[in-house]
């Protein structure tokens, strides 16, 4: 695996487990936390099998982000215009989250392919609702609609108390990481990851992604950042999007991987770490043979002198070993 | 206070058989995946690719299989890729109950953790779980894993007899004295629990496992010459044993009953060929209740053991401290997936009070009739969350408060090392 899925598994194996014997009710109420401090809490009762509960709590936004009515900008908006009658959204949602949604299941469409579809879409609840502020920028810039703040920097949210920041502009759309890490080795590994990451763009190959950079100081852009926001102590990685990036199908896959690039990374690391592991696991292992090898004639020579019983006195052992 | 703590923890049980993994506080793990890695093989034989440095060449790097060690599979993901094609061989990670290569077992735990739960392990306390017999080396391993690689903020690594235990306390009462009949995939340990102590010296296990039941299947599958393909035969074998498989009260009978009424205990198997894709289908007779026959009777299965289980029950319990034994008898817990055939706990519980009750009646005989002995209650206890029962302990376990402070914490393996794992609360008192 390569890339973060957008969907969560967990959620999509209960929806479809429940799509599938939607006529034998049992009672469910699980609840799990998904990378970034996402929480997800789903019930349903014996009563009414057909009808789900769904709630959703996102990372807590740090100060410089507008949180108004506990959701992100216009995702109330990318909720319903996902899934349509399917989903009703409950206000105010349940205590503890940023949003509460009941499924009907009833509601689904009848053909095979777009359910499953649309299955999918609502286990990805998380990329509709937290990717919505980003949706809106990156549809104007496919649209090349003139952003009302042109080139004012915009502060999105990523990570409990982390933001990631914007600058929309009418041809491109600059995106400023900063990469935070809580563990020395960590931080190491992940500035060599984004330095290679920089590096692996210039090759021919990826001649169309998007333009990439990272530097140990914030970028120009950051500019007008609180001061918070600019300690990172893994640098700064910019990407520059332009418009053929989010041109039809491509902007939903733009969106996710902008919104979770911090996890990638992370993901990445514990995946070298687990590789440079595995690789010292071997060398020990080689290096242990090795030992065992010499070991081997000091075994046999000791059990050929131990064949002989010679009492010895103190000193005189003292003397053979010697 | 750290942030951590107030998430779920999150709880892993690796079996050889089956990994049950998910969140404490659920009644149920998120996933049951087969504990297999398939990994790119071509990767492995590589020659060493360390010369390979610099900027330039990434593409050539990249081609030759930099990102080959994420190119691997866990779960039914894993056997489904295994089948389609053969650049990927399976590797199971834990044989008998212990984890024999840990570089697959690592792996496991990244697809575990960032694929199907997804969760990042910095964020989460983590508890998975031994057999009773793990060596505190495997111990060590396993910390310095998941503190290393995956930087979990705290580890507590569970004993998964005394899981079991645990898994009984929100049905009755908090009872953690018992023996707990742990029959997996790969191993079948009996393990007596005083009072959520471990009655270590007292142990058994026995080398007849749900793996064995499964041989014994398509040992008597192939024998009958039914027409199932060679390379599915194991796969058809584990279905047909999770499927059809019972426990009969009397063999002689049940042989009687099977010959009389066909119709109704001969059940069909279909399968489709993997090679050519033509539909076969063969007949499942005996095998339905011999199968798990071989743990009341092993010596249809295996001529160097014939100790049935309820015996060595018998023993394990015979050998654990006198003032134990009567509580012990009264709370002998299944656990494992295969004490999920029909009627098995019946079986053993009637077979156990056979062997309890004639010893009981020899010694009142050899006492005379003064002495009057008070009867022996036995009784084996099953959930119907047996099959996850160790999970679900740890559920329980993980979700109270005192879980948190008897972890072993990031902070601790820093300053002390690996060797913090060595020991295991369980056997000094903590359960």
């Amino acid at each position: 695996m390569i890339l973060l899925q957008a969907h969560s598994r967990y959620l999509l194996q209960i929806l479809q487990n429940r799509v599938q014997n939607l006529d034998k009710g049992v009672e469910l109420d699980c609840h799990w936390v998904e990378f970034d401090d996402v929480r997800y809490h789903i019930q349903a009762s014996i009563k009414t099998p057909n009808l789900l509960h769904l709630s959703v709590s996102l990372p807590t936004p740090p100060p410089e982000i507008d949180f108004s009515g506990g959701l992100p900008l216009g995702a109330i908006e990318a909720l319903k215009t996902a899934y349509g009658s399917v989903v009703h959204i409950l206000d105010p949602p349940k205590d503890g989250f940023n949003l509460t949604v009941k499924l009907n299941l009833v509601k689904l469409p009848n053909l095979e392919e777009m359910k499953q579809n649309l299955l999918v879409k609502i286990a990805s609840v998380r990329e509709v609702v937290m990717g919505a502020p980003l949706r809106v920028i990156l549809k104007r810039l496919a649209s090349r609609s003139v952003p009302p703040n042109a080139a004012e920097l915009v502060p999105l949210l990523h990570r409990p108390n982390e933001s990631f920041f914007i600058v929309p502009q009418l041809e491109k759309v600059t995106v400023v990481f900063p990469m935070r890490f809580n563990d020395s080795i960590d931080t190491v590994l992940a500035t060599s990851f984004l330095q290679e990451f920089v590096e692996a763009r210039r090759t021919a190959g990826l001649n169309n992604a998007p333009a990439c950079l990272w530097s140990s100081t914030p970028p120009n852009e950051l500019k007008e950042a609180p001061q918070q926001a600019l300690s990172a102590n893994a640098g700064f990685v910019s990407f520059v999007i332009s418009t053929r990036h989010v041109e039809g199908k491509k902007l939903e896959k733009t969106v996710w991987s902008l919104s979770t690039f911090h996890a990638y990374v992370n993901y990445h690391v514990k995946c070298s770490e687990g590789f440079m592991h595995t690789r010292m696991r071997r060398r020990v292992e080689s290096l242990i043979q090795a030992l065992d090898r010499a070991k081997l004639d000091e075994n046999t020579a000791t059990a050929a002198q131990s064949k002989s019983f010679k009492r010895l006195t103190i000193e005189e052992s003292r003397g053979n070993s010697h | 206070m750290d942030p951590s703590t107030s998430r779920p923890a999150v709880v892993i049980d690796n079996g050889t058989g089956y990994t049950k993994m998910g969140f404490a506080g659920n009644v149920e793990p998120c996933f049951i995946a087969p504990t297999v890695v398939a990994v790119n093989e071509s990767f492995i034989t590589q020659p060493n690719r360390s010369s390979t440095k610099g900027s330039s060449s990434w593409l050539t790097q990249h081609s030759a299989g930099v990102m080959a060690d994420l190119d691997f599979f866990i779960g039914e993901e894993a056997i489904s890729k295994s089948r389609n094609s053969s650049t990927y061989s399976l590797t199971y990670p834990i044989k008998h109950g212990q984890v024999e290569n840990w570089d697959a077992m690592e792996r496991f735990w990244q697809q575990c953790i960032f694929n199907y739960l997804r969760c990042d392990p910095e964020d989460h306390y983590f508890l998975l779980t031994e057999s009773p017999l793990t060596p505190p080396e495997s111990r060590e391993y396993t910390g310095e894993i998941m503190f290393e690689t995956f930087n979990v903020p705290g580890l507590y690594i569970a004993v998964q007899p005394v899981l079991a235990l645990a898994a009984g306390y929100t049905t009755h009462k908090c009872e953690m004295t018992g023996v707990v009949v742990d029959v997996g995939d790969g191993a079948t340990h009996v393990v007596p629990v005083a009072e959520g102590y471990v009655i270590g010296s007292s142990i058994k296990s026995i080398p007849i496992s749900g793996k064995d039941v499964t041989l014994f299947v398509q040992q008597l599958m192939r024998e009958r010459g039914e027409h199932v393909p060679p390379e599915d035969s194991l796969e058809v074998a584990r279905k047909i044993k999770e499927t059809y498989c019972y426990t009969c009260a009397d063999i002689v009978k049940e042989y009687n009953k099977h010959d009389k009424e066909p119709a109704k205990y001969v059940k069909q198997w279909r399968g489709i060929k993997p090679k050519t894709g033509a539909p076969y289908s063969c007949d499942v007779g005996y095998e339905r209740f011999l199968g798990p026959e071989i743990f009341f009777n092993p010596e249809i299965y295996n001529k160097d053991f014939t100790t049935p289980l309820p015996a060595v029950i018998d023993r394990c319990i015979q050998s654990a401290p006198i003032d134990t034994r009567r509580a012990l008898y009264k709370n002998i817990v299944l656990s494992g997936g295969s004490t999920m055939f029909k009627d098995f706990q019946r079986r053993l519980q009637r077979d156990t009070k056979k062997i309890v009750d004639a010893r009981v009646l020899a010694s009142s005989a050899r006492h005379g009739s003064g002495v009057k002995a008070q009867p022996v209650e036995v009784n084996v206890v099953s959930h119907p969350i047996q099959r996850y029962a160790v999970w679900f302990g740890g559920s329980v376990l993980a979700s109270t408060p005192e879980f948190f402070t008897a972890c072993h914490t990031k902070a601790e393996y820093e300053e002390y090392g690996a060797s913090i794992c060595r020991t295991n609360p369980v056997f000094k008192g903590m359960y």
